[in-house]
C-alpha cells in the first residue's frame, strides 16, 4: 500500500479515537471522568485484537482487548449491528466493578470489522461502600454489580430491562444512566467515524492499513528492543493494608527481541481489595511500557507480541475469584506499574542511545478519598477526591519531576480546582498547596507531591462521609532512580474538632498547614469515617522518586527549591549539602564545599546522619 | 570501550577485561555481567525523617545507599526491610 494512503489512514484511526473521547467528556457529568480523565477510548480489529490504543488510563488497552474477545466468543452468532455489550467483570477481563466496558461492534455492509471500547468509572457500582473502591468488601461479591458480558443495547435500542436492572443495583442512578450513556455516544461517534473512513477508501484498503499498522509496531519494537542491551532488572513494592505488609516484586528479563515480566516472589492474594486479576496485572504493565518504549510507535496488538508475563495464580497480582478486587486500580495495579516503570527505565539507561529517556516512579500511590452524603443543594453527592490525579512527576535522567505532575499510566489526568469540588460537595477547603520536601532527592529531584485540609461547610446533614482506601504510608512507593531517593509517602489524618476555635470565634484563624491545625490528629487510612461537625480531613500524597546522587544537585537549583519552599533548608543542608546564608538569599558556597565533603566522608565511614 | 550500565555505573573495557565501574570515577566494582552490589559500601538506614517531615514512614523500613568505594558516589537506592536480598540488576556483556 502507498505510504500516504497508510499514514493517512493511520491518522484518521487516532483522530477516530481522539472525536470519541472528547464525545465521552461533553456527555459525563462526573468529575472523575472530565477531570480525573479516569477513561479510556480505543479501537479493536475484528478479532478482538488491540488496533488503536487511546490516551486515558492506559492498564484498560488490553484489558478491553480481552473484553472484545470474550463477547465475540460468549455471543457467536447473535452480534448485530447496533449492538452494545456491558462487561465489568475483574475475573473475565476488567480492572474492577466500577470501571464499565461497553463494547461496540461496527459493522459494514452487515459485516463485522471493528470494535471500539471505552470505560469510564461509574458514579457508583452498588458495592459495600460508596464510589467503586470498597475497602470494608472481603469478596467479589460485595463488590457491587458485576457481568462478565451482557447485551445492553440491542440493533440500536437500550434493552430497557438490563438498564433497569443495573441501575436499581447502584447509588445516585441518574448519574450512573448519565455515565452509560456517555459511553454509548462515545461509541456511536467512533462507529460513525469508522464507517465514514471505510466509505472514503474502501474497506480492503483500510483493512490493510490496519493489519499493516499492527506488524509495524511489532516490527517498530522489535527493533527497539533490539537496541538495547540483554539483561535481567528487578524492583519490588510494599503495599500497607491495615497493618499488612503485601510485596509485588518483578524481576525483567530483555532478551534479544523480547521481554519478560516475572512476578513470582509477589505475596499471595489478600483479604483486601487490593489485589488484581490476571488481566489487570497484564494491562499494568503495559502502562508505562507504551509511554515509556513506544512513545512514537502506534499502541496496539503488535506490541504486545514480544511481551510475557509471568504472574502466579493466587498471588496479589493474579488474584483468584472470589478474592476482592475493588482497589486494584490504586492497588497491586499501580504496583505493578510501578515496578515495570522502574526496570524499564533501568534498562532505558544501559543504553547510551535511550539512557535520556529513563525516569524514576511518579505517584507511587494514589490517595483514594471518596465522598458521600447529601450535599448543599439537597441532593445526593458521590465522588472521588480528584487530588489523587494530581500525581507528581518521577525526575528523568536530564530534569527534575514536574510538581504535581500526574502519572505515568494516565497521560490525561489531571485534578480539579476547589471551587469545582465545593460546588459539589458541602466542604470548604482550608489549603491546598504543593509539599515541602515531597519529591525524592536526587542530581534530579521527584517531583512535589501535594496536600490538603478540608471541613464541612453547608451540610445539611451536618458533614458528609467519606471511603478511604488508604496505602503508601508505611512505605514510600515512588521509587528513586540510579541514586535518588524515593518520595515521601501519603498521610491521612482525621483532625478532631479541628475548627472548635472558630466556632467560637468567627476572628480565629484558619489553619494554612497540618502543623497548624489545632485538633486532635488521628492517622487512618482503611474504612468509612464521619467528616462531621468540626472536623477536618488532612490528606497528602507522595512525589515523584529522585535521579541520582543528591550531592551532585546543583546548589543554585537547591536554592531555588528553598525558595519556593519545594525543599525546607533543612533538607539542604542534610540531604544536599548545600549552606545557604543567613536569609537564605545566596549560596554559601564555601560552606557548601565544606558540608559536602563531610556527607561524603560519612559515606566511606557507614555512619549514620 | 566504555558503555553506560546504569545512570552511574559504567563497563569499562581495559586490557582484554571488562569490568563494571563508577561512572564518576571509574573504580572498577565487579566483572562484567556480576552483581557489583556486594562490592559497593553499604548503608542502611531508617526512613523515616530522612529527607523531611512527609517522610513519615514505618519504623522498620529502611532506606538502603549503595556508594562507590573510591569516590563516595552515590550508585543506587533501594526501599527494603531488614534482611531483604539486594534487588540484583545484570546487564549482559
Amino acid at each position: 500500500m502507498d505510504p500516504i494512503t497508510f499514514e493517512i489512514i493511520r491518522h484518521r484511526l487516532y483522530r477516530v479515537v481522539e472525536e470519541a473521547v472528547i464525545t465521552l467528556k461533553h456527555v459525563s457529568g462526573s468529575a472523575i471522568t472530565n477531570e480525573g480523565h479516569d477513561l479510556m477510548v480505543s479501537l479493536y480489529r475484528a478479532d478482538g485484537s488491540l488496533l488503536m490504543g487511546g490516551v486515558g488510563f492506559l492498564h484498560h488497552l488490553t484489558s478491553a482487548a480481552e473484553a472484545c474477545k470474550h463477547i465475540i466468543r460468549t455471543f457467536k452468532g447473535n452480534i448485530d449491528e447496533g449492538d452494545v455489550f456491558l462487561l465489568n467483570d475483574p475475573y473475565t477481563a476488567a480492572l474492577h466493578t466500577s470501571d464499565i466496558y461497553l463494547v461496540h461492534p461496527i459493522h459494514h455492509q452487515k459485516k463485522l470489522v471493528a470494535w471500539s471500547a471505552c470505560f469510564v468509572h461509574v458514579y457508583d457500582i452498588g458495592a459495600m461502600n460508596p464510589g467503586g473502591f470498597s475497602p470494608e468488601s472481603r469478596d467479589i461479591y460485595t463488590e457491587g454489580f458485576s457481568s462478565p458480558g451482557i447485551k445492553l443495547v440491542e440493533k440500536g435500542a437500550v434493552r430497557q430491562d438490563v438498564m433497569a436492572l443495573l441501575l436499581n443495583m447502584v447509588r445516585s442512578p441518574e448519574m450512573v444512566a448519565l455515565d452509560i450513556s456517555s459511553m454509548i455516544a462515545c461509541g456511536n461517534v467512533a462507529r460513525e467515524r469508522m464507517l465514514a473512513l471505510i466509505d472514503k477508501y474502501g474497506f480492503k484498503t483500510v483493512d490493510r492499513a490496519c493489519r499493516s499498522l499492527i506488524d509495524q509496531s511489532e516490527t517498530l519494537l522489535r527493533a527497539r528492543l533490539k537496541e538495547l542491551p540483554d539483561g535481567r532488572w528487578e524492583a519490588r513494592q510494599f503495599l500497607d493494608v491495615q497493618g499488612e505488609v503485601y510485596r509485588v516484586t518483578l524481576a525483567m528479563t530483555k532478551k534479544k527481541d523480547t521481554l519478560t515480566f516475572d512476578f513470582t516472589g509477589s505475596s499471595p492474594q489478600s483479604p483486601y481489595g487490593v489485589n488484581c486479576s490476571y488481566w489487570a496485572g497484564w494491562g499494568a504493565l503495559f502502562a508505562p511500557l507504551f509511554p515509556l518504549l513506544c512513545y512514537d510507535i502506534t499502541w496496539n496488538e503488535g506490541m504486545i507480541r514480544p511481551i510475557t508475563m509471568i504472574a502466579p495464580e493466587g498471588t496479589i497480582v493474579n488474584a483468584k475469584r472470589p478474592a476482592p478486587v475493588s482497589i486494584a486500580t490504586v492497588g497491586a495495579i499501580q504496583s505493578v506499574n510501578n515496578v515495570a516503570c522502574t526496570c524499564i527505565a533501568k534498562m532505558l539507561s544501559a543504553s547510551e542511545k535511550y539512557k535520556d529517556e529513563a525516569t524514576a516512579v511518579w505517584h507511587g500511590s494514589h490517595v483514594a478519598i471518596f465522598l458521600f452524603g447529601k450535599n448543599q443543594k439537597g441532593g445526593e453527592s458521590i465522588g472521588i477526591m480528584t487530588e489523587t490525579f494530581g500525581g507528581a512527576g518521577g525526575a528523568r535522567a536530564f530534569a527534575d519531576g514536574i510538581d504535581l505532575g500526574g502519572e505515568i499510566p494516565n497521560p490525561i489526568s489531571r485534578m480539579a480546582n476547589v471551587e469545582t469540588v465545593e460546588a459539589n460537595f458541602p466542604i470548604r477547603y482550608l489549603f491546598r498547596r504543593r509539599t515541602q520536601d515531597s519529591g525524592g532527592p536526587g542530581r534530579f529531584r521527584g517531583g512535589a507531591g501535594g496536600e490538603y485540609a478540608i471541613v464541612p461547610h453547608d451540610a445539611p446533614d451536618g458533614g458528609i462521609h467519606f471511603v478511604v482506601s488508604g496505602k503508601g504510608i508505611q512505605y514510600p512507593m515512588s521509587e528513586g532512580l540510579g541514586g535518588g531517593y524515593p518520595a515521601s509517602p501519603c498521610s491521612y489524618q482525621w483532625v478532631h474538632n479541628n475548627e472548635a476555635d472558630r466556632a467560637r470565634n468567627a476572628d480565629a484563624k484558619f489553619a494554612q498547614s497540618v502543623d497548624e491545625m489545632p485538633g486532635r490528629k488521628e492517622p487512618i487510612s482503611w474504612g468509612v469515617f464521619p467528616l462531621m461537625g468540626e472536623d477536618s480531613l488532612y490528606v497528602r500524597w507522595n512525589g515523584g522518586g529522585g535521579y541520582g546522587d543528591p550531592l551532585a544537585r546543583e546548589p543554585a537549583t537547591v536554592l531555588a527549591d528553598v525558595r519556593t519552599r519545594v525543599v525546607s533548608r533543612e533538607t539542604a543542608d542534610r540531604i544536599y549539602g548545600v549552606v545557604l546564608n543567613g536569609d537564605a538569599s545566596a549560596v554559601d558556597e564555601p560552606a557548601t564545599r565544606a558540608r559536602r565533603e563531610a556527607l561524603r566522608a560519612a559515606r566511606f565511614a557507614k555512619a549514620a546522619e | 570501550m566504555t558503555r553506560p550500565l546504569s545512570a552511574t555505573l559504567d563497563l569499562r573495557e581495559s586490557g582484554g577485561a571488562r569490568s563494571i565501574c563508577c561512572a564518576a570515577c571509574g573504580h572498577a566494582l565487579a566483572d562484567a555481567g556480576q552483581p557489583w552490589k556486594p562490592a559497593a559500601t553499604v548503608r542502611e538506614r531508617p526512613m523515616v525523617g530522612i529527607a523531611g517531615a512527609p517522610y513519615s514512614t514505618g519504623p522498620k523500613v529502611q532506606l538502603r545507599e549503595f556508594f562507590c568505594p573510591g569516590c563516595g558516589a552515590l550508585l543506587d537506592t533501594e526501599t527494603a526491610l531488614p534482611g531483604d536480598p539486594f534487588l540484583t540488576d545484570i546487564v549482559r556483556p
